[in-house]
């Protein structure tokens, strides 16, 4: 019963949120919509309910004039796998997703007119999934063709969730163009990170389907989406199958991912820890009285685990050992070269007036 | 005359001390009029500030100083103020020497005149005689160091002190007669701030002369002194400038100095005929406007230097006044070297015409200056038509105190060689006229 009960809690989280961002607008990028809605409807099959989601939509495509196939989102070009489905419900829609609602939904700071579905009510229990997606470059990504959020800014609104004990752990995927140069600033701990590309590179789209006459989806969420498919909700995959996922060979881009941020092995990371929302909640017919006496369980972590203390707030990670922040502060000193000539051209100088005869006055 | 002139010096720094310690230092060292984006002590902080975070400080706008200074002051910053003191203790020495030694140069060559009696006969009272120059030197160490502008521009820590101590240590060299430190000096104050590569020709008619080497364009000895001269000249620039290189291993500096003192691309407005006119220009027309105004700066070079190739002090001081006048970053610390040099021509008093109008305007506009800078800044009622036009009253100041020295001078010249009554062919009395 004690196994059980280690694997019980093995993960310090007890609910998931899922902030799925879409940040392009225009019909042709149909495939960014498409990236994001299967991502929401695999949380949402693996368990997390609509009230623990933000789905941030720029654009409308299943309603968009421009679309032969009213009301629908397909991600493969067989047509085989409508994503928009019967029961989305998205909560910035169009308009409303700005770089500032965006970051005042992951840092809380929200006006108290918000309606409880756009808010991102996590705590420090929360595991959250990010998943943000559209044109991005080399440290920003852009948000509906006008503003852009830098990867700095990003790193900056973890740190204050941090900060403020809105997550236990954060799983962040982006899916755009360079897309590691956005994960490459973070600095708060409890960080994992995929992206579809490294810096330097494009993320390339999958298929165009000829009936619709976009791409319908992009490469590297097309191969999530198909991993994810075969995930339930009772899955042991852990986060190593995810990162295979999307091999340089099907993908072109090389993706990439971050994990020194985070406290666990990503081995013993299940994909249901971030993607599910696996409730710690198992039936039982029988009573069973629990041993008043717990302290043999400490000793009973298998080998490979790390064997630390589990991280409490009031003991923060020290950052700086993590990341490297400013360069210490060096006073500049010109250089002996520099130095040595001036003053040799300054001696010979004075010699050359007044003649060599005076350095016996000297010495 | 150490002791006057030590006393004088002493004067001088409590001056500065005091305006130091007082409440007038930060509002001074603010005033346009002071500090230019080229030696407000503002930059040279921020520059050094730069350096320290690891940042080269040519990376922006801001620090354009020389790598010369960065080194100065990397190691002296915490004693800025004493080293401005000093400065203008060493500019007033040198410039002391300066006068001395030239009193004496002037006094030998007028003896010489005489016993060759090139002198008209009635000239007597023209002569100078060593009485009354005995105290122009001190007078000239005075001018400076008790110069309303040099005070305001020591104060404020502009770094315009630096140059006006390398233009007087030039001008000792050269009236010393040693043409290696003079080309060291000159080399060394073109490096600062470019203009001073006017007083190429000065120093080489004033060296020339004091070899005995006449000047005559077919002569072999001018060309060879004048090759000798500007190679040394040369070749200490260059020494200088490679030796800039190896501070912060790049030549950023080179756009960064001589690139804004040449195309001006700030507009912050000063005590010079610049700002106004590139504020309102059409960008297709900067590039030749930027042109023809810096080619006024080295124009009167030449024609100068025929006209005054017997007199070259002379030449020095109004070539250092025109630069003074029309370069691109003008400060009245610039102004106050030259006139530091005015009691050297006491003697041409009398020959003077408008020295009264012009004494009064220059004291009406330095006042005016700031009043109508808060005129137009702080209380919005008056626009920069206002400063612009005391800016170029105090420019027109300038130069006709300028012309007028160089008329009474001419004047004086033609006077010693034709005699004081000068009759015109038919008897009646001529003037002299400056065409």
């Amino acid at each position: 019963f004690q196994d059980q009960a280690e694997q019980f809690f093995r993960s310090g989280h007890t609910n998931n949120w899922a902030v799925l961002v879409c940040t392009s607008r225009f019909w042709f990028n149909y495939r960014h919509v498409a990236n994001t809605l299967s991502v929401y409807r695999s949380v949402k099959r693996l368990g997390i309910p609509d009230s623990h989601i933000v789905l941030m939509l720029a654009d409308d495509m299943a309603c968009n004039p421009r679309n032969p196939k009213p009301a629908t989102v397909f991600s493969h070009k067989n047509m085989e796998l409508n994503v928009y489905g019967d029961d989305v419900e998205v909560d910035y829609r169009s308009y409303e997703v700005t770089v500032e609602n965006f970051l005042r939904v992951l840092t809380g700071r929200i006006p108290p007119s918000t309606s409880r579905s756009k808010r991102l009510l996590s705590d420090d229990r929360s595991n959250i999934l990010i998943y943000m997606t559209g044109h991005g470059g080399n440290g920003f990504l852009k948000f509906q063709d006008s503003e852009e959020i830098t990867n700095v800014e990003l790193a900056d609104a973890f740190e204050q969730m941090w900060q403020k004990r809105r997550y236990n752990e954060l799983l962040f995927i982006i899916d755009t163009c360079q897309g590691a140069s956005m994960y490459e600033r973070f600095y708060s701990p409890n960080i994992m990170a995929l992206a579809s590309s490294q810096v330097g590179e494009d993320s390339l789209s999958h298929q165009p389907d000829l009936g619709i006459g976009v791409h319908l989806m992009d490469r590297y969420t097309f191969y999530v989406l198909e991993f994810l498919e075969e995930i339930h909700p009772a899955s042991q995959t852990n986060m190593n199958d995810l990162f295979q996922v999307c091999p340089k060979s099907l993908c072109v881009s090389t993706p990439g991912h971050r994990t020194d941020l985070f406290q666990r092995d990503p081995r013993s990371v299940l994909i249901t820890d971030f993607f599910g929302s696996v409730r710690k909640v198992e039936i039982t017919t029988e009573t069973i009285s629990l041993d008043r006496d717990v302290a043999g369980f400490e000793s009973k972590l298998p080998k490979d685990e790390l064997a630390t203390e589990p991280l409490k707030y009031a003991e923060q990670l020290p950052v700086a050992q993590i990341i490297h922040q400013k360069p210490k502060q060096k006073d500049w000193h010109p250089p002996g070269g520099f130095i040595l000539g001036l003053w040799a051209l300054i001696i010979m100088v004075f010699f050359k007036t007044y003649g060599i005869k005076h350095m016996k006055h000297i010495f | 005359m150490a002791a006057p002139l030590v006393l004088a010096v002493l004067v001088a720094v409590t001056v500065r001390a005091v305006l130091y310690r007082s409440s007038l230092a930060a509002f001074i060292s603010e005033r346009v009029e002071v500090a230019s984006p080229l030696n407000a002590w503002k930059r040279v902080v921020e520059g050094l500030a730069l350096l320290d975070l690891g940042v080269s400080p040519y990376s922006g706008a801001i620090f354009h100083e020389t790598p010369l200074i960065i080194y100065l002051f990397h190691f002296l910053i915490e004693y800025a103020e004493l080293v401005f003191m000093i400065t203008d203790v060493l500019t007033a020495v040198a410039l002391y020497l300066a006068i001395q030694d030239f009193n004496k140069v002037v006094f030998k060559k007028q003896k010489l005149l005489i016993e060759l009696d090139k002198y008209a006969p009635d000239v007597a009272e023209l002569i100078r005689t060593p009485m009354e120059m005995h105290y122009i030197p001190l007078k000239v160490a005075l001018f400076y160091l008790l110069n309303p502008y040099t005070v305001m521009s020591c104060v404020a820590k502009s770094t315009c002190a630096i140059n006006n101590t390398v233009i007087a240590f030039f001008v000792l060299a050269t009236i010393k007669g040693s043409a290696f430190l003079s080309a060291v000096f000159l080399a060394l104050a073109t490096y600062q701030s470019l203009y001073p590569l006017t007083l190429f020709a000065p120093a080489l008619l004033y060296l020339l002369q004091r070899q005995f080497i006449p000047i005559k364009l077919k002569s072999k000895s001018f060309w060879l002194y004048t090759m000798q001269y500007a190679a040394l000249y040369l070749c200490s620039l260059v020494v200088i400038i490679c030796l800039s290189f190896f501070l912060l291993n790049s030549w950023d500096f080179i756009p960064s100095v001589y690139g804004f003192i040449l195309s001006v691309p700030d507009l912050t407005p000063n005590i010079g005929l610049f700002w106004y006119f590139f504020a309102e220009m059409f960008e297709h027309f900067s590039l030749f406007f930027v042109c023809v105004f810096q080619i006024n700066v080295f124009f009167y070079t030449i024609p100068l230097a025929i006209k005054l190739k017997e007199h070259p002090v002379f030449f020095m001081f109004v070539q250092i006044a025109i630069i003074s006048i029309f370069k691109s970053y003008p400060t009245v610390g610039d102004v106050a070297l030259y006139m530091a040099f005015l009691p050297v021509w006491s003697h041409l008093y009398r020959f003077l015409r408008n020295i009264f109008i012009l004494s009064c305007v220059l004291i009406v506009c330095s006042l005016l200056f700031p009043v109508l800078w808060h005129l137009w800044i702080y209380a919005g009622s008056a626009n920069s038509n206002f400063y612009y036009a005391i800016t170029l009253t105090f420019n027109i100041g300038q130069i006709l105190l300028i012309s007028d020295y160089f008329y009474a001078f001419l004047r004086r010249e033609y006077y010693l060689t034709h005699g004081l009554h000068l009759t015109r062919q038919d008897g009646t009395e001529a003037m002299l006229v400056l065409k």
